[in-house]
């Protein structure tokens, strides 16, 4: 009872204020922007050739105001916000008006979670793995390894995702050069349509998980390396505790700690997409729906996809620290 | 005269670490170049200065890119560039986060709290997105280094200070701090004497990995074409540059891979002085390295 | 390890899976042949609302075979260039105004359906222009709110009452790029909400029909119809060769590069860099010319800076005319485009058969004896019409050339119409005449500060505004001048609420885009027209740089009253526009939008080159008018 009293309550206060802080700069923030939705769409209009007779102009930018809803005081328009975040519907988005963002965000947020959430996950557990092994025991092989990875690292992500799209798309054709489905397919729930899916992610997916692995790896064996030195592994040892036994279930089960944590931010990291993978691959996430959001100041979208993804973020950590008492004993007892 | 012996045998003993060396191989190399940008015959953000894609000859030591400008003077001014912003990120991200760190976790109770979600509110916007916006509010307020550095300092003292927190936390039961509180000493010279020596440590391995994690930002932001001028060289420019006017398919191969092997090069280094120092300060860590442990 | 080998075995059955859904990594699924598919880029990707095709509701990146195969214009530009004019697609004649232009009557072409068997009729027309005029929302809804009555005496014909005289109100209706296009009255009349529609799958006036898209927009599918005949298309020209046609966006230049080297791609429109890579790595790939300058010049469309007329020093004629004479246009040319693109000292002036005969050639006079009063009783002619031959001179010894210097024509359609001579002493005199001062090499403003230029421009390095300028910025430096870059995302914002110094292009607001095939300018000089400027933070009604002059506004309103077939007096107008531009040198246009293309011949061939020149080679790429050369190319069989 006092569990809850002490670290339950005031953990979930935490959350909520965090929430809410997070979300009003969520709410400001595009409105910060220097691109105005309203202009931005008088000038894709010149743009493309559509004539807007420079009298109707005023009329048009009334218009697009009133149709955006984009009236009204500020106070006005963060009240109406939060109503709409409660009843789930974030309006329509604005450079596409008039689909509602609901309708973009489910279009591309599928794409995204499976993609980012297989490699966040499968990357996480071999970095785990193998960071543990490579910390605890130092082999000579093994520094190669880790030489290796630490080259990978800092070579720029851009970089990394050309090289595999060079080496597996045009050297040897094995996987497609983009795209979330190949052409003239549909998505249906058979087993061609999920195996081209597959086929699809590949590269994208291998980018990811190399540079992930690459990240965690190194966080992985710094903090066994910090472990392994302490008393009650040595103590093991000297009890002649199995090694195997050492590695899994002291050092790494230890070592786990931090890393939960590491995981929980990367996973509500998810919901902003990996830009950058998906303009390269033309992979339909929402990361450069997000980015195009923000180029043409759509502040509905923007505040909807932005809206998921720190209520993810902190909605992870939160579970996160609500499960941590169960791993470390330490806090338990706080 | 014991300080003067303590930093030699300190310097003795990192040498023995090979990669250390290597590190400050690295970095003496690169502070070479530095100096060198001063000394460049070539105005950097010029262009069509020399003959355009001409690969590494004597000459040009480098090779020249497609827009007529050496690669080897555009390097100096990028690394120069590039650290600039490093150092000034991991420099006042390091102030917040040590300040903080030990507020929260000396202080504790309310203030305690309020500061963690300050810091967790930071941690939970999705910071590229952030920063793309940021850099196009503020225009050419990012075009100064310092001020993006200041920036990306914003969104890395969080973790940091976390850490700091913890290890604040861990310390304050510890029985030398209580002997102290209960002195009487002023709080500000237990936090001088005797937090700041176990603190530190942690503050410097994680001021190098902040600058690693700066470069990289700053090459992603100009990958994007935000943030910096993109006349202005940096190693992120320099990269976006080249990829944008195709040096791999060109066949300009040396103006690609100039900022690639360079950001490697520069990582490593970093990375390994900070892993040999940490090594180095922390005892139990150094008796692994010689092989006490397995 | 257990959990290793379990890891390579899983991964061994995947790999086998994979080959069973296709052994190379094709781009079209089976039943589908290549050989009768063309494969365009998808500019504009992705599609920001897959799934919808109501462009009449909005921006739908029509360029995805939308515009190209599912409307159909009334009128419409010609893709051959040489011949030029315009064609008159859905429309069967000309426009036919009453005296004083308050009635509009359009005689309609028979024969044409829509793809689900329903006749294309005057119903449709009357029908598309009433619902625009009274739905909010819907794009041109302002233009038609000038239309008092709209109906239709017979099937074929329309009738546009106006409210008040406008000679040009069919230019709606006109396709340069865009255009009001009819709508299939027969679906949308039952739609309640037009603005929502989706117009899914769309029925198309054009000769193809939709197959499938990309749920995340990044191509679309077309297969041609089997009642070809019924469209316009088939009327005029004839059956387009591909069975089906594939609009696909690969994504960053390398991805498309090395689609095209897999032959999955038939046609690229990117930078110089990227044309002269494929050229050299491909055996199958050309471009507009065999040899340098390889690129097609044609495009409708001007690229060069352009001043903030609200903002010292740019606000003064001999400032401006200083900046123009400081550049060395052919260095410019040679150290952006290596060369390849054509230059031309006007706003509006594109490089093209028609406009050289209706605007350059009796411009050339006017311009040679253009005098510049530089100071001190001295005078100056800045006209260089040698400048293309220069840039022939470098040409021919760097690369293989196939250009005849004596074909001054040639030359001229080319490499450009001739530029302002390269005279940085002229500038310098022209500057110190308004007080400017040169110290240590720095140019120093009037007041004693130091003259510093900060230029606007978007962020995206591969537009060819912003290559441009790059190179203008360094002239502009080696003169002795500082410059910076203000880059940013917003620029298109700011620039409409004036907040800048110099533009890296003066072609936005039509100011520089022409219709290119028929001579009138009314848009071009109607955006500087001195009601639409606005102060600096308002967004402008009209030219974002703000300049204005009482004698345009003369011209201005006398096209106004000008019949569109009078070509004549057209003509004299325009050219009379021309000359206060460039005397005024509003802007300093420099070259005509470069169109690097490239063409893979691996399964198409007959792309247009200057021996079969048939259009222009963005026709293929983003052009609406690509339903009428599509019976041109030639498939080449291969499997």
């Amino acid at each position: 009872m006092s569990f809850i009293k002490r670290y339950l309550i005031p953990r979930l206060i935490q959350y909520v204020i965090v929430t809410f802080l997070g979300l009003t700069a969520i709410f400001i923030f595009p409105r910060l922007l220097p691109v105005d939705p309203v202009k931005q769409q008088l000038t894709q209009y010149q743009t493309f050739g559509v004539y807007v007779s420079p009298e109707q102009q005023e009329e048009i930018i009334k218009t697009l105001k009133q149709l955006y809803g984009l009236e009204g005081t500020l106070w006005d328009q963060y009240i109406m916000f939060w109503k709409r975040f409660f009843s789930g519907n974030f309006g329509p988005s604005l450079s596409r008006f008039p689909t509602p963002v609901n309708q973009l965000i489910a279009m591309a947020l599928p794409w995204t979670l499976g993609l980012l959430s297989v490699t966040t996950f499968l990357s996480w557990i071999i970095a785990v793995i193998a960071g543990g092994i490579v910390g605890y025991f130092r082999k000579k092989w093994m520094e190669a390894i880790d030489i290796l990875i630490m080259i990978i690292r800092p070579i720029p992500y851009y970089i990394t995702a050309l090289i595999f799209l060079i080496l597996f798309s045009y050297i040897f054709p094995i996987f497609p050069l983009g795209g979330g489905i190949g052409v003239g397919r549909t998505l249906s729930f058979n087993l061609q349509t999920i195996l081209n899916i597959i086929k699809h992610a590949t590269l994208p997916a291998l980018t990811l998980l190399v540079v992930g692995i690459a990240w965690q790896f190194q966080s992985m064996k710094l903090i066994v390396q910090s472990i392994q030195t302490e008393d009650h592994v040595i103590y093991a040892k000297t009890a002649g505790v199995d090694e195997k036994n050492i590695v899994f279930s002291h050092i790494i089960k230890n070592a786990m700690l931090p890393m939960i944590t590491q995981l929980g931010l990367q996973f509500g990291g998810i919901f902003s997409g990996a830009l950058i993978t998906e303009m390269v691959f033309t992979y339909p996430g929402i990361g450069q729906i997000l980015y195009d959001a923000i180029m043409r100041a759509d502040y509905n979208l923007i505040m909807g996809i932005m809206c998921i993804s720190v209520v993810a973020v902190t909605t992870s950590v939160l579970f996160l620290d609500l499960i941590y008492p169960f791993f470390d004993p330490r806090v338990r007892y706080r | 005269m014991k300080k003067v012996n303590t930093v030699k045998s300190l310097i003795y003993d990192l040498f023995k670490d090979y990669r250390f060396v290597i590190a400050f191989l690295i970095i003496c190399i690169f502070i070479l170049l530095v100096i060198l940008s001063f000394f460049s015959p070539y105005n950097p953000q010029r262009m069509y200065q020399v003959p355009s894609g001409l690969p590494p000859s004597f000459k040009y030591p480098l090779g020249t890119n497609w827009l007529g400008q050496d690669v080897f003077w555009q390097l100096t001014f990028a690394i120069k560039n590039s650290l600039i912003i490093a150092l000034v990120t991991a420099f006042f991200s390091r102030i917040i986060a040590v300040i903080v760190g030990i507020l929260a976790g000396y202080k504790g109770g309310t203030t305690d709290r309020v500061i963690t979600t300050i810091g967790d509110t930071t941690m939970v916007l999705p910071f590229l997105i952030i920063l793309i916006a940021i850099s196009m509010i503020l225009k050419d307020w990012t075009n100064n280094f310092f001020n993006l550095g200041i920036l990306l300092a914003f969104f890395s003292w969080a973790w940091d200070a976390r850490v700091i927190r913890s290890q604040v936390l861990s310390l304050r039961e510890r029985e030398f701090i209580k002997v102290a509180v209960l002195s009487g000493m002023p709080t500000i010279r237990i936090v001088r004497k005797q937090l700041l020596p176990h603190v530190l440590p942690i503050v410097f391995t994680t001021f190098i990995n902040n600058m690693s994690w700066a470069i990289g930002m700053e090459i992603t932001l100009a990958y994007l074409g935000l943030g910096i001028d993109p006349t202005v060289p940096t190693i992120g420019t320099m990269l976006q540059t080249a990829i944008y006017r195709q040096a791999l398919f060109m066949g300009l191969w040396w103006w690609l891979l100039t900022p690639i092997v360079t950001a490697i090069l520069l990582f490593v280094a970093l990375y390994w002085i900070s892993v040999s120092l940490s090594e180095y300060l922390d005892p139990r860590a150094r008796f692994q390295r010689i092989g006490f442990g397995k | 390890m257990q959990p290793l080998k379990k890891v390579l075995l899983i991964l061994a059955i995947l790999l086998v899976l994979f080959s069973l859904t296709g052994i190379t990594a094709q781009v079209l699924p089976q039943g589908i042949p290549r050989d009768k598919t063309l494969i365009l880029p998808f500019l504009f990707a992705p599609l920001p609302v897959p799934g919808n095709w109501n462009l009449w509701a909005g921006w739908r990146a029509q360029n995805c075979g939308l515009h190209q195969f599912v409307t159909e214009p009334l009128w419409t530009l010609n893709p051959d260039v040489v011949k030029g004019g315009i064609i008159n697609a859905l429309a069967s004649e000309g426009p036919i105004y009453n005296k004083d232009f308050t009635r509009l009557v359009i005689k309609l072409r028979k024969g044409i359906y829509w793809s689900d068997g329903v006749e294309f009729t005057a119903d449709d027309v009357v029908f598309t222009i009433q619902t625009v005029k009274n739905t909010e929302g819907l794009d041109y809804h302002g233009a038609m709110q000038d239309v008092k009555k709209v109906y239709a005496p017979d099937k074929y014909t329309v009738v546009i009452d106006l409210n008040k005289p406008n000679a040009r109100f069919h230019t709606f209706f006109l396709e340069r790029w865009g255009a009001l296009r009819p709508m299939p009255k027969h679906i949308f009349s039952k739609v309640k909400d037009i603005l929502t529609y989706d117009f899914n799958p769309p029925v198309s006036l054009g000769p193809y029909v939709y197959v499938s898209h990309d749920p995340a927009g990044y191509w679309v599918l077309w297969k041609k119809r089997t009642d070809w005949q019924r469209t316009v298309t088939g009327q005029l020209f004839g059956e387009p060769k591909p069975e089906y046609v594939l609009f696909i966006n690969y994504g960053p230049p390398e991805k498309q590069n090395m689609a095209m080297l897999r032959h999955e791609l038939d046609a690229i429109q990117g930078t110089a860099e990227q044309m002269l890579t494929m050229l050299k790595m491909s055996n199958t790939t050309r471009s507009y010319r065999d040899t340098w300058p390889y690129i097609d010049p044609r495009d409708i469309s001007t690229r060069g800076p352009a001043f903030n007329h609200l903002v010292f020093p740019y606000n003064n004629k001999d400032v401006r005319w200083a900046l123009a004479l400081s550049i060395d246009i052919v260095e410019l040319a040679i150290s952006t485009y290596n060369g390849m693109v054509a230059m031309t000292p006007g706003l509006p002036l594109v490089v093209g058969k028609n406009f050289y005969d209706w605007y350059f050639k009796p411009l050339e006079p006017w311009l040679k004896n253009l005098t510049l009063d530089i100071g001190g009783g001295e005078k100056f002619k800045p006209w260089d019409p040698d400048a293309p031959w220069r840039l022939l001179d470098w040409a021919k010894k760097n690369y293989k050339v196939d250009i005849d210097p004596k074909n001054k024509e040639e030359v001229q359609l080319t490499l450009g119409y001739g530029w302002w001579k390269y005279a940085p002493d002229v500038a310098e005199k022209l500057l110190v005449k308004n007080g400017f001062k040169k110290i240590g090499g720095k140019w120093y403003l009037p007041d004693g500060k130091p003259w510093k230029i900060t230029i606007l421009r978007g962020p995206d390095p591969t537009d060819m505004a912003n290559i441009v300028i790059l190179g203008v910025a360094e002239q502009w430096k080696k003169f002795g001048i500082d410059v910076v870059f203000n880059v940013s995302a917003a620029a298109a914002t700011l620039a409409l609420n004036g907040q800048f110094e110099v533009l890296n292009t003066g072609h936005g607001g039509f100011a520089g885009e022409p219709w290119g095939l028929h001579p009138d300018l009314y848009l071009c000089f109607n955006a500087m027209n001195s009601k639409f400027v606005r102060p600096i933070g308002e967004p402008t009604l009209g030219w974002a740089c703000r300049w204005s002059d009482p004698r345009m506004d003369k011209i201005i309103s006398e096209l106004e009253k000008t019949r569109w077939s009078d070509l004549t007096a057209i003509k004299k107008l325009g050219l009379e526009g021309l000359k206060i531009q460039i005397e005024e040198m509003v802007a300093i246009p420099c070259f005509n939008c470069p169109i690097a293309i490239v063409f893979d011949e691996y399964y198409w061939i007959n792309w247009p080159s200057p021996k079969n020149d048939y259009a222009r080679s963005d026709n293929f790429t983003t052009w609406p008018q690509l339903k009428y050369i599509l019976h041109q190319i030639k498939p080449t069989g291969r499997k």
